[in-house]
């Protein structure tokens, strides 16, 4: 069997993704509703109502006074706040663990995730005047490959930064010519195995090279891209990979936004990135 | 010993031999440390970006942010507590970029640009400089002996 082979296979050790989020979308998504309704699937699931309560009463979704029970939360929250907040509650137990092999400290990857995940926000605000449920949890789980891949990465770390440093790979492509996957096809990989739909799975997927994806009239997997770019430079979440990414040159002219945008979009990052802690703290 | 942690657009300043300054995970960023050995007098500033006219607004509450207004800060805080321009050892690191970066994501190439400007306008030489390329740097500066080093992303820990 091939290391490629060993990898694939240990997706499917990873456990179902929990239907919290899948049963309150398709609650929320009816003309009409009931908050019993959500609040009865989400009582269902004791660590996520503890966190929902948290994120709550994060600067970030609004809070101005303290939010003490499920109730008041899901209805302070509303319909996409709340569905954020609960699909940032589900991924974050799959973080918990972090990715051993890229990175020092077990929540580095979280912390990229979200602060990827704000950064999405920031550019879907500014390119189309609001938010994207889609998009933010194709971001959180952009890197979800790299759970998988951590120690793998630790035990040929050695090699891969060799191409990398020597012949001027990126790291997914050194990833991909050791280990035979990168993280990024891989974290797609996970995305289907988890039934989530073509457009999460292809958007993760492509993530660092969105110009090899055939559909390009796709906007989120640039947006992701850009966004991962943006944090990467910032220093957010860097691994072992640092920042030895490919520049996809078409990037901003393909969201048409202009470089200024993209350093405004960095200041206002730092702000949300305050306001949110309580979203990474919760691993 | 005390650690003090330098986050980014942050600048902390320190007259006591026993603080290590210390900053993480420089990207595109430029940590700048200046330091006067007979004081024993330091800085050290995690700037993000250039250029200060991009928010003005920002830049007065938060001048730590961008190269133009944080550097003047930093020196300036340094003179306050004694510490003399001719005797200063400047020393910076970061300003990384993403592979092929010809003609976008050049943040890191501008950062670096507008601090050399800023100490060639001062008549400020740069003692030792640690920039470019595509990996990651946290910096470290040691109050006792005035010694910098640079941590880089796979535990390597070299003396700049």
């Amino acid at each position: 069997m091939t290391t490629a082979d060993r990898i694939l296979k240990s997706i499917s050790t990873l456990p179902a993704f929990p239907a919290t989020s899948n049963k309150i979308s398709q609650i929320v998504s009816k003309p009409t509703y009931s908050l019993n309704e959500v609040i009865d699937v989400i009582n269902l699931d004791p660590a996520i109502t503890a966190n929902i309560l948290k994120m709550a009463n994060s600067a970030y979704f609004g809070a101005a006074y303290k939010i003490s029970n499920i109730n008041d939360a899901v209805s302070f929250l509303g319909e996409d706040n709340l569905l954020r907040s609960v699909q940032t509650a589900v991924i974050s137990k799959y973080f918990k663990l972090g990715a051993a092999g890229y990175f020092c400290k077990r929540t580095d990857l979280w912390e990229h995730s979200v602060a990827v995940a704000l950064m999405a926000q920031i550019f879907s605000d500014m390119i189309n005047g609001r938010g994207n449920n889609t998009l933010y949890t194709s971001t959180l789980l952009h890197d979800v490959g790299k759970i998988v891949l951590g120690e793998y990465v630790r035990d040929s770390l050695a090699e891969i930064s060799n191409l990398v440093t020597e012949q001027g790979k990126s790291f997914p492509e050194a990833e991909e010519e050791i280990l035979g996957i990168n993280h990024a096809d891989l974290g797609g990989r996970i995305a289907a195995h988890w039934q989530f739909p073509t457009e999460i799975i292809e958007a993760i997927a492509f993530h660092h090279r969105p110009d090899l994806l055939e559909k390009q009239d796709k906007i989120m997997p640039w947006v992701i891209y850009i966004a991962d770019q943006a944090c990467l430079m910032l220093g957010f979440g860097n691994g072992v990979d640092g920042l030895a990414h490919r520049a996809v040159s078409p990037a901003l002219k393909k969201l048409n936004i202009r470089m200024k945008d993209l350093e405004a979009s960095m200041v206002l990052l730092l702000d949300k990135l305050r306001q949110a802690k309580e979203l990474i703290e919760i691993i | 010993m005390s650690d003090l942690i330098v986050g980014i657009s942050e600048m902390k300043i320190s007259a006591n031999e026993d603080d290590d300054l210390m900053t993480f995970a420089l990207g595109s960023c430029v940590g700048i440390v200046v330091y006067d050995p007979i004081r024993r007098v330091g800085g050290l500033l995690h700037y993000m970006l250039p250029d200060s006219r991009l928010d003005q607004r920002k830049a007065r509450e938060n001048p730590e942010m961008f190269a133009d207004t944080g550097i003047p800060m930093l020196l300036r805080s340094i003179y306050r507590l004694g510490g003399e321009k001719k005797r200063m050892l400047v020393k910076v690191a970061g300003g990384a970029s993403i592979l092929d970066d010809v003609n976008f994501f050049r943040i890191g190439q501008k950062n670096i640009m507008a601090m050399r400007k800023i100490f060639w306008e001062n008549n400020i030489l740069i003692d030792k400089e640690d920039t470019g390329l595509s990996h990651c740097r946290s910096v470290r500066l040691e109050m006792a002996t005035g010694k910098v080093f640079i941590h880089g992303s796979g535990g390597e820990i070299k003396e700049l």
